[in-house]
C-alpha cells in the first residue's frame, strides 16, 4: 500500500465529510432537502480552478475559461467558500414558507440537472464537456506538488479544514439557535406560529451549507488539478444524502461516518473488483449505482435513524440554578416564576380584572368583517367580534362553523379572504404568523404539533423569545454568551412544568408521550412565547376529564395574571366553568354573544348548537 | 415559416409523448400522493422491455403491448412492495421522495447493468411521410399523435363517466373519507398504479420512438419535461397535465428550432422554477 493511496483515501474522505457535514446541517439538522446540493459543490470547484488558473494564453489556450486571475493560496478556497454561499441566495424563493418540502426539493434536483447541462453546452463559460484541467496546486511555486512531504501536508490541512467545519456546525447545532432549527425540521408550521423566521432560517442554512460544500470543491480540485461536469451530475448528490442518511441524519458524527462508508468505501471496494474483459465496461459503476439506491431504501426502511442516531439533548433539573450570575449581562429572569406571564405585558397591573365586568375592559383583540374562501366556499363569511383583556372567552359552535379558520386568520396561519384584523390596536391583517407571535399573540393547533424529536424541555425552549443564542450570530458567539438567557428559560420551563405537573417528563422526547401530555406540552410551550392574548384550539380535546379541568383552572389563574385567552371548545361543561363571554359560531358566522347563561335561553343558539 | 412548422410539427409529437407521461405522472401523484420520481426509470425500463421483444424478431408493436403490462404489473409491485409500506408507517412526503429517488437508481441503473451503456435503437419502418398543411409527419408519429389522443379522451371518459374513475376523484380528495364512504381505497390505489404504469409503458416506447436511439439515462432529462408539465397543470390535475404538456412540448420544440437544440430543455426548466415560485398550485389548481 503505497502512501499515494493513503493519501488520497485520506483526502477523498476529508473533503466528503465536509461536504456531508454541510449537508446534514440543512437536511439533518434544519430539514432542508436540498437535493440541488451537488451545485455548490460544483460552483466552489470551479471557483477555486478560475481563481487559481493563469489566463487563458498563459496556460497553453487549449480550454476556455472566464477569470483565470492566478491568485495564490489562500484565496481559491476563501474564494470557493463565498461563491458556494452566495448562489445559494437566488433558491430562497423555492423554500419560503409556501413551497412544500417535497416541492422544493423537486425544483432543486431539476435545477442541478439543468446546470449541468448548460455547462456542458457552453464551451466559453467553464470549457463545457471538458472541464478544467491543470488547475495550480496551493504554493505549487514554492514547494513541488510532487514531494509526499506537500502531498502530506495538504491531507493533513484538509483534515483540519474538515475538524473547524465539524466544530463549526456542532456550534450552530448546540445553540438555541439549532434548536429553532431542529423544530422547524419537525414542524414547520408550528415554529412558524412561535415567531420563527422560517424564511430566514432557511436561507441561512442554503447559505451556510452551500459555503461549506463550495469549500469543499475548492479542496477537492486543489488536490485532483482538474474539473468537469462528469464530477458533478444529479446524482452525486444523491451519494451524500446517502451517506447522511446511512451515518445518521442530525447527528454530525455520523455524517462524517456517513461520508467515509459510503463515498470512500464504494470507491475502495470496487477498486478490489477484478477487472475483467468479459464484463461489459458499464456493469460495475451501474451496479454501484444500485447499490447505493439499495442502501438508501434499505436503511430508511430498517433504521431510518442511520448507524449514529441524533442524540438525546438531555437538560438535568436545577441545571438552571447554578451560573446565572456569572454569565454574560443577561435580562434579568422573569421575577415570578410562578406566571409564565412577564408581568412588563400590557397595562395588565392597572387594572383588577376581579373587579371590572369583562364588557368594559380594553379591547386587545379585533375581527372586523373577517370572511375566508376555500375554492367558492365561505368557511368564514364576515365575521367580526371583540376580545377583551383579561378574559377567557370561549368560541363555540358546530363542525364546520368556521371556528378553527377563523382561528387560523387570527393567528395569521392562514390569510384572510376580506376583512381586518387589529391587535393591540395595531392593523395586524397582513402581518406574518411569526411577526404576530413575537408581538405575543400566539397560538396552539387543533392537530398534535409537538416536536416530535425535541424533549419535552426542549419543546418549551423553543418557544422563548428574546434568547441571545437563537440567532446565527449568537449561536457563533459560543455558550458563554448566552448561558445566561438559557440558564432564564430553564428556569421558567421548570417552574410551567411543575404547574402542569409534567416536571417528571422534562427529558422524555415530545412524540412519546400521551395524547393528553402532548396537549400540555402544547399549551406550556405557547405560554413559554410570553403571549399577551393566547390562542387555543381545542385544547382539551382527548384529555381526561380532571386533566380539562385543571387546564381551565390554570387557565383561569393565568387571565387573573394579566394573559387574554380565546378558546374554541366543544365541551360545553368546560364553556359553563370556565369561559365568558362565550362566542357562538354557526355557518361562517358569528351567531350570538353573552355569557352561557344568557346564551342558552336564545332559542336560536340552543337550535343551532346546544341541543343533544 | 417552413422552420417554424417544421419545430410545430416536432413539438406535437413531443407534447403527445409527453401528455401520456405527464397524465400517468399526475394521476399517480394526485391519488396515491407518491411524487414518484422514479417514474422516468420505468418508463425506460419499458422502452428497453420493447426493445429487446423487437430484437427478437417480433414487431415493434408487438413490443410495445408487452411494455405496457410489464410497466403496469412493475408499477403495481413497485407501490405494493415499497411505497405503501412506507407510507403505512407513516413516512412523510420528504421520505417518500427520498424513497423514490432511491428507487429511481435501482430501476434506471438495474437497466444499465442488464442493457449495457450504449444507446440502442428500435427496427421499425417509419412509414410514408404525410404532408397537411406545412406539416410533415412521418406515419409512425401521426400514430403516435393518434395513441396519445386515445389516451387523453380514454383519461377522460375515466375519470368522468366510471366508477372507478369517481372513485379514483374521491380518493385522490380524501383518502379517509373516501375509505369512510365505502370506497375501497386500496383497490383503487392498486388499480391507479396499473393504470398509471400502464401509460408510463407506452410513454417510454413511444418516447424511444421518438427520440430514434436511447440509453438508460435517456430520461432523466425527459423526466424535468414530464415535472414541468405536472407542475404548470397543478399537480394532480389530469386535465392540467395535458395542458401543461401542450405548453411544453411545443415552448421546448419551438425554441429549439431558434436557439441551440441543446439548450430547449432550459424553456422546461424556466418554466417548472416559475411556476413553483409563485403558484406552485398550477395554472388550473385551486389558489393556495
Amino acid at each position: 500500500m503505497s502512501s499515494y493511496y493513503i493519501i488520497n483515501l485520506l483526502i477523498y474522505a476529508a473533503v466528503d465529510a465536509t461536504a456531508c457535514l454541510g449537508l446534514n446541517q440543512q437536511f439533518g439538522v434544519a430539514g432542508v432537502t436540498n437535493f440541488g446540493f451537488i451545485i455548490f459543490q460544483a460552483a466552489g470547484g470551479y471557483t477555486a480552478a478560475i481563481l487559481a488558473l493563469p489566463s487563458q494564453s498563459a496556460n497553453g489556450g487549449f480550454q476556455t475559461y472566464i477569470g483565470g486571475w492566478n491568485l495564490p493560496f489562500p484565496v481559491p478556497w476563501i474564494g470557493a467558500a463565498v461563491v458556494g454561499g452566495v448562489i445559494a441566495l437566488p433558491f430562497t424563493f423555492l423554500v419560503g414558507r409556501r413551497l412544500r418540502g417535497d416541492f422544493a426539493a423537486v425544483g432543486l434536483l431539476v435545477t442541478a440537472v439543468l446546470l449541468n447541462l448548460l455547462v456542458t453546452n457552453y464551451r466559453p463559460l467553464l470549457n463545457g464537456s471538458a472541464g478544467l484541467s491543470l488547475i495550480p496546486q496551493p504554493l505549487q511555486g514554492e514547494y513541488n506538488p510532487q514531494s509526499s512531504g506537500y502531498q502530506w501536508t495538504l491531507t493533513a490541512v484538509a483534515i483540519v479544514v474538515c475538524a473547524l467545519v465539524y466544530l463549526f456546525v456542532r456550534r450552530i447545532t448546540e445553540s438555541p439557535y439549532g434548536r429553532s432549527l431542529r423544530a422547524m425540521r419537525d414542524n414547520d408550521a408550528v415554529a412558524d406560529s412561535l415567531g420563527k423566521n422560517l424564511l430566514s432560517l432557511r436561507t441561512a442554512m442554503l447559505v451556510t451549507g452551500g459555503a461549506i460544500a463550495g469549500l469543499s470543491g475548492g479542496i477537492l480540485v486543489s488536490y485532483i488539478t482538474t474539473w468537469s461536469p462528469a464530477a458533478w451530475g444529479y446524482a452525486e448528490t444523491v451519494v451524500l444524502f446517502a451517506a447522511v442518511i446511512i451515518g445518521g441524519a442530525g447527528n454530525h458524527l455520523g455524517a462524517i461516518l456517513g461520508a467515509v462508508l459510503v463515498p470512500v468505501g464504494f470507491e475502495e471496494v470496487t477498486r478490489y473488483i477484478p477487472t475483467s474483459n468479459n464484463l461489459p465496461p458499464n456493469l460495475i459503476p451501474s451496479l454501484e449505482w444500485v447499490a447505493i439506491g439499495l442502501l438508501i431504501v434499505i436503511f430508511l426502511w430498517v433504521r431510518p435513524q442511520g448507524i449514529l442516531p441524533e442524540r438525546k439533548r438531555v437538560i438535568r433539573a436545577g441545571a438552571a440554578a447554578s451560573p446565572p450570575s456569572a454569565a454574560a449581562p443577561s435580562p434579568p429572569a422573569p421575577p415570578a416564576p410562578v406566571s409564565a406571564v412577564p408581568v412588563s405585558a400590557g397595562p395588565v397591573s392597572a387594572l383588577s380584572p376581579a373587579v371590572e365586568p369583562p364588557v368594559d375592559r380594553e379591547v386587545v383583540l379585533e375581527a372586523v368583517d373577517v370572511s375566508r374562501e376555500f375554492g367558492g366556499v365561505r368557511a368564514v363569511d364576515g365575521v367580526s367580534f371583540r376580545v377583551r383583556h383579561g378574559t377567557l372567552t370561549g368560541l363555540i359552535g358546530p363542525n364546520g362553523a368556521g371556528k378553527s379558520t377563523l382561528l387560523a386568520m387570527l393567528a395569521g396561519t392562514l390569510p384572510v379572504s376580506g376583512g381586518k384584523i387589529y391587535y393591540q390596536g395595531r392593523d395586524v391583517t397582513h402581518l406574518p404568523a411569526y411577526r404576530r407571535a413575537r408581538l405575543g399573540l400566539v397560538r396552539t393547533f387543533q392537530l398534535a404539533s409537538e416536536f416530535k424529536r425535541l424533549t419535552v424541555m426542549e419543546n418549551l425552549l423553543t418557544a422563548v423569545p428574546d434568547n441571545r443564542g437563537d440567532s446565527f450570530r449568537g449561536a457563533l458567539a459560543g455558550r458563554r454568551y448566552w448561558r445566561g438567557d438559557e440558564a432564564a428559560a430553564i428556569a421558567r420551563a421548570e417552574a410551567l412544568l411543575e404547574r402542569f405537573g409534567l416536571d417528571g417528563y422534562a427529558n422524555s422526547y415530545a412524540g412519546d408521550l400521551s395524547g393528553g401530555q402532548r396537549r400540555l406540552v402544547e399549551i406550556m410551550r405557547a405560554l413559554m412565547a410570553e403571549p399577551r392574548v393566547l390562542l387555543l384550539d381545542e385544547p382539551m380535546a382527548g384529555v381526561h376529564p380532571n386533566l380539562a379541568r385543571q387546564i381551565g383552572n390554570q387557565l383561569v389563574a393565568l387571565c387573573a395574571e394579566g394573559l387574554t385567552v380565546l378558546m374554541v371548545e366543544h365541551e360545553l361543561a368546560i364553556m359553563d366553568e370556565f369561559c365568558d363571554p362565550v362566542v357562538v359560531m354557526a355557518e361562517g358566522a358569528v351567531l350570538a354573544e353573552g355569557t352561557m347563561a344568557e346564551l342558552r335561553s336564545r332559542s336560536e343558539v340552543v337550535e343551532a348548537y346546544l341541543v343533544g | 415559416m417552413t422552420i417554424f412548422l417544421a419545430s410545430v410539427g416536432f413539438g406535437l409529437v413531443t407534447a403527445s409523448v409527453l401528455a401520456v407521461a405527464a397524465v400517468g405522472f399526475t394521476l399517480q401523484f394526485g391519488v396515491t400522493d407518491v411524487l414518484n420520481l422514479a417514474y422516468g426509470a420505468v418508463m425506460i425500463a419499458g422502452a428497453y422491455i420493447a426493445y429487446v421483444i423487437n430484437q427478437a424478431g417480433l414487431n415493434i408493436w408487438v413490443g410495445l403491448v408487452v411494455a405496457v403490462v410489464a410497466c403496469s404489473a412493475g408499477s403495481v409491485l413497485l407501490n405494493s412492495g415499497i411505497y405503501t409500506p412506507f407510507q403505512r408507517r407513516g413516512a412523510s412526503p420528504i421520505t417518500m421522495v427520498i424513497v423514490s429517488l432511491g428507487m429511481t437508481l435501482i430501476i434506471e441503473f438495474g437497466t444499465q447493468a442488464i442493457a449495457g451503456g450504449t444507446s440502442v435503437s428500435y427496427t421499425m419502418a417509419q412509414g410514408p411521410s404525410v404532408r397537411a398543411g406545412g406539416l410533415v409527419l412521418t406515419t409512425v408519429q401521426l400514430v403516435v399523435i393518434g395513441l396519445s389522443v386515445l389516451v387523453m379522451l380514454g383519461t377522460h371518459v375515466l375519470l368522468r363517466y366510471t366508477r372507478l374513475g369517481k372513485a379514483m376523484r374521491a380518493t385522490a380528495a380524501n383518502k379517509t373519507l373516501a375509505r369512510n364512504c365505502g370506497i375501497r381505497t386500496s383497490r383503487v390505489i392498486n388499480l391507479t398504479w396499473a393504470i398509471t404504469g400502464a401509460l408510463c409503458g407506452l410513454a417510454g416506447v413511444i418516447f424511444a420512438m421518438d427520440a430514434g436511439s436511447f440509453d438508460a439515462t435517456s430520461t432523466d432529462l425527459f423526466l424535468i419535461l414530464i415535472l414541468a408539465a405536472t407542475f404548470i397543470g397543478g399537480p394532480g390535475q389530469a386535465y392540467g397535465a395535458m395542458l401543461g404538456a401542450v405548453v411544453i412540448g411545443l415552448a421546448t420544440e419551438i425554441s429549439a428550432a431558434y436557439i441551440t437544440p441543446s439548450y430547449k430543455y432550459v424553456v422546461a426548466f424556466v418554466a417548472l422554477l416559475l411556476i413553483l415560485g409563485v403558484r406552485p398550485t398550477g395554472l388550473l389548481g385551486a389558489r393556495a
